[in-house]
Parts: C-alpha cells; structure tokens; sequence
C-alpha cells in the first residue's frame, strides 16, 4: 500500500521530519520511497533549520563586548540496540556538535565541556539495528572577537539558554534568549539588531520552543506565548514556590518544573533535613549556601490555561540542562521506573576552581519523585552509566558496518 | 445575502451523496471553482470513497474558522480534538493523504503528512518497516548503504 503513494507525497511527508535519522529512516522503507527522496535536497533543508555549523550573527541591541555572535547548535541523542538484538545493552544518552562538517564532538548532556573520543569510536553506525532518539537539541551563542576568530571551546558569553524557530523561508529564522535584564530578548534573520520586549512584571527564568511557537517563564510560573512579532500574551498565571522555573515538554505536554534551593521551608516536607544539611557541609571546604533541595512540577491545563501540579509523572524521567529541556520513557532509558529528574546542578558541590587545573563543570544531580531522595548522580548506581563512558556495545564495533 | 447558510452536494465515489457548508466547500481548491461558479448539481469527487469522505468533513467542518482563532483555549481543543480524530488504522491514514491531496486541503494534507512523519520517530529501520508493511526490497548493495549511512560524522 504504502510504496504505491506518489512520489511527490513522500517528499511532503519528508518536509515534516524533523531530523536527518528520521529521513533516513523515511528513505529506508522501500525502494520507491527512496528514489523519490533526494536526500541533499531534504538535506540542505533541515541544515538550515538546524544551524549545525555556526552562521555568524550581529549583536547589536544586546550586547556591545564584541563586535558578533556566533550560533550553532548541538543535539541530544538516545542510543539503544534494537531489543530484537540486545534488550539487556544499556543506552547512551549523549550530546553531539558538529563545529566543522566532518568533524565530530561529544559532549555530556549537562555539559558544556567537550568530551575526548573514545578509541575504537565507530565512524559508522548499523542504523538498522540501533534506534536513534533525537531528544532535543539546543543552541549556543559564542563571541566572536575581534580579529574574527570563533573559539568554539570557549564559554559562550550568553550563559542563558537560546532557542530557535525555523521559518518558512529558506534559512530564515527566530531566537529567543533572556537577555542580562531578565527580560527577553529576540532576533530575526534579516534584522540588523535585536529587539528587547520590554514587557516584564518579574525576571524571565526560561524559555522554549513548544508546538512551533516560543513559551517563556519568569520566576514565578506566570507563563506567556512569545510571538515572532514580539507581542506577549498570557498563557498562565504564577505559582510562587520554589527558586528557579523550567518548562520542559513531555508526550506533547508543557510541563512547569521549580527547583527549589537551600534549605526547605515547607510544612509537608519530612523532618531531619537540617541535620542532613549540617552533615553534608562538614564534607565541603566551605559553607554552601544554597542547594538544591526538591522540585515540583506542574503542567499547562489547556483546557483552564492554568498550572496543575503533577504528582506522579509516571514513567516520564525530566532532564533540566543549561541549554535545553527534555524528557524520555524511563523504559527507553533501561531504567525500571520513571518519575525522577536529571538536572544540571549548580548547587551541589562548591564549583571546582579554573586554578586548581580542573576544568570548571556542571555536576549532574538526580532527583527521585516518588521518595524525595536527592543527591548527586553518582550517588545513584547505575544511572551514571547512561552517561559516561560509551557503553561496551559503541566501542566493541559490534554494530560498526565496516567490521561487517 | 440569505441568511440561510448555502448548502453544497457532494457525491462519492461510491455514489454516497454529503452535503457540506459552501464555506466549507471553499477551502477545497480542487472543487473551489465549481462552487463559486454556482454549480447547484452533486459534485462527483471519483477518487474518494463515502467512509473517507465523511472523515474529510467532519475534519473541515471541525476545523473552519478556529484554526485561524486568536484564542489559546480553542486552539488547544482544537489539538487534542486532532489527535484523537486521527487515531485511525494505516490504511484510513493513507487514503486521506491523498484525499487531502486529491481535494487540495491545506490543513488537512499538512496535518495527515506530518502524522505519517512522527510514526517513524525513535524506531529502526526494521521497525518501520514492519509499520508501514513494505518488506525490505532493495538489492544488497543499496541495503549496504543503507546500514552504513555515516550520519553522525556528516554532521547532517
């Protein structure tokens, strides 16, 4: 049935996916399928929307430190073999970029630091044997200094997370990021400078792409529909609480995550954290003065535009970045339940010093919905390893055509 | 102008006649001009069948005039009447494909186009396969590049 649909379909159905794995896959089904698909046509395509390879950008209207901004984008990716081959393999939660065509760096997907390459990394992957989740991907602002050089391992100068939204025109699009003032800020390909949206009861805490349109969030939970004539409206009203919103999507829904820090003033919480606190700051070379504590996540009523506090999320497991937001199934992830949070984690652990030769990173801190349980990621054995290093069946070549 | 809605009649390809609001009508480019010609005989549409073509309407119907509503509440709706209307198997799936296409239905062609798109998310090449219930005909050497696509070096 399906290989008698006209040619021409299929490169629509093709206009629609959103990643290069998937048109792959698209073309993968039948030979008339794949003979309908000109692959550097979609190709070229989803390139422009993603922005893999850094497109140079004016600063003017938001920042006067440098004279450009440099955008590229990296991605988060879920490896697993398929279940017919290995069900028992663990999957591999990692974070791609492509600074040069050819070129390939990995990341932690907290991180902001490249990793080294693994030896035996393979060049080529069986993709009919391996499933590839794209779960999200997020973009970087690099300065660009003044002899014109981009140092793609330095720190991006905008520390606040940046998301983009492809337009129908051929390479055109929109970012949206918070801009130092807290209030938001976008740009539009074909503009000479930014644009500010001077609208802001309260400091903008995130931002993201949700169904094609912007969302933001300041730090009270009230939420509003950005548009890409810079026009706010309201979505959702605050919910107090906590210190520092999220919004994340999961199975198509928007969900509201507040991370809360320092020492927990609630009434329902349990008793015996404050010794728990005093215990752990013995370990620290100085005071911490904040930590993060717990979460609470909400999600958008749309029938009531309103937030709704989700207790259980079931066997969804959150992943709160720097630079992006994404969820997955706790079964795709091999881990017996969902219901947990992976967040990139400022307050855990003092921030190693620059000086003492280690590079400065963000810890990975875990969260367990169903019990409360805190802590950082390694206190939780197993999890650490959907991480880093590669799992055995990426580096045994074992789905490494090359070797077939 | 009448107050009464003008009505338009539709026939199947299975001689199933529908009735349908002009307005409705109108956004099917395909039979667009029939319909502001003044055409007042059944509209033979021969490429749709009658179970299809209730689908189509009930889909236009839903949608005429709230995809383009300024509020979020009825857009949303809008949404989750969406995908539960397109629960359906994969052959209802591909029949309106191409009545969308055949009757030049924007909203309804994008939205069916990008349904088939989002099956194939986060499965292997085998497994949608299986879904779309194409078996693997491709001679050994296409099924070599097939396997060894490079994607995360090319930086696609």
């Amino acid at each position: 049935m399906w290989s008698q649909l006209p040619g021409d379909l299929v490169g629509r159905i093709a206009d629609h996916l959103p990643t290069a794995t998937d048109l792959i896959r698209l073309r993968s089904v039948c030979s008339s399928w794949r003979s309908s698909l000109h692959l550097h046509l979609h190709l070229h395509r989803l390139r422009n929307n993603h922005r893999h390879h850094p497109t140079i950008l004016p600063n003017d209207g938001i920042s006067q430190s440098s004279w450009a901004f440099s955008l590229s984008s990296r991605t988060l990716f879920l490896l697993s073999p398929s279940p017919a081959v290995d069900a028992a393999a663990t999957p591999w939660l990692v974070k791609f970029a492509h600074p040069h065509p050819s070129r390939l760096t990995l990341f932690n997907p907290f991180s902001r630091i490249p990793l080294p390459l693994p030896p035996n990394f393979p060049r080529v992957l069986d993709l009919t044997h391996i499933r590839v989740l794209e779960l999200g991907r997020e973009y970087v602002l690099h300065h660009v200094g003044l002899a014109g050089s981009v140092n793609p391992d330095a720190g991006s100068l905008y520390m606040e997370k940046v998301v983009l939204l492809p337009l129908d025109a051929d390479s055109e699009f929109v970012l949206l990021t918070i801009h130092v003032s807290g209030k938001l800020a976008m740009f539009r390909t074909g503009n000479p400078r930014w644009g500010i949206i001077q609208d802001m009861p309260s400091p903008y805490d995130d931002v993201i792409l949700y169904k094609g349109e912007f969302y933001a969030v300041d730090g009270t939970g009230r939420c509003v529909l950005v548009g890409v004539d810079m026009r706010l409206s309201l979505i959702a009203k605050s919910v107090f609480g906590g210190d520092k919103k999220y919004l994340v999507e999961s199975l198509g829904e928007l969900l509201l995550v507040d991370m809360y820090l320092s020492i927990d003033v609630d009434e329902d919480d349990e008793d015996g954290d404050d010794e728990e606190i005093a215990e752990l700051a013995q370990h620290f070379d100085y005071i911490v003065a904040e930590r993060t504590v717990r979460f609470r996540v909400y999600r958008l009523d749309r029938g009531s535009l309103r937030w709704v506090e989700v207790r259980d999320l079931r066997d969804r497991v959150l992943f709160l970045g720097d630079d992006c937001t994404f969820s997955a199934s706790a079964g795709d992830l091999g881990m017996s339940t969902g219901n947990c949070i992976f967040f990139a984690d400022n307050f855990f652990y003092p921030v190693l010093r620059e000086d003492d030769g280690i590079t400065k990173d963000r810890e990975v801190g875990f969260y367990d919905m169903d019990t409360g349980s805190i802590g950082p990621l390694e206190n939780y054995d197993g999890y650490s390893k959907l991480f880093w290093p590669p799992p055995d069946w990426i580096t045994s070549g074992e789905f490494d055509v090359r070797n077939q | 102008m009448s107050s009464k809605k003008k009505v338009i009649t539709l026939r199947s390809s299975d001689g199933e006649i529908f009735e349908v609001e002009e307005a409705v009508a109108l956004e099917w480019l395909t039979i667009k001009p029939l319909v502001e010609s003044g055409c007042t005989d059944a509209i033979p549409l021969p490429q749709v069948t009658g179970n299809i073509l209730a689908k189509v309407i009930e889909y236009c119907k839903k949608h005429i005039g709230a995809s383009e509503s300024e509020d979020r509440k009825i857009l949303y709706e809008l949404e989750s009447w969406d995908a539960d209307f397109i629960k359906v198997d994969q052959g209802t799936l591909f029949d309106l494909i191409r009545a969308a296409d055949y009757l030049t239905i924007k909203t309804l062609f994008e939205f069916t186009c990008q349904t088939v798109a989002d099956t194939i998310k986060h499965k292997t090449i085998e497994e949608v396969r299986h879904i779309f219930r194409e078996s693997n005909d491709f001679t050994p050497e296409e099924e070599k590049e097939i396997r060894g696509k490079s994607w995360w070096l090319q930086g696609l």
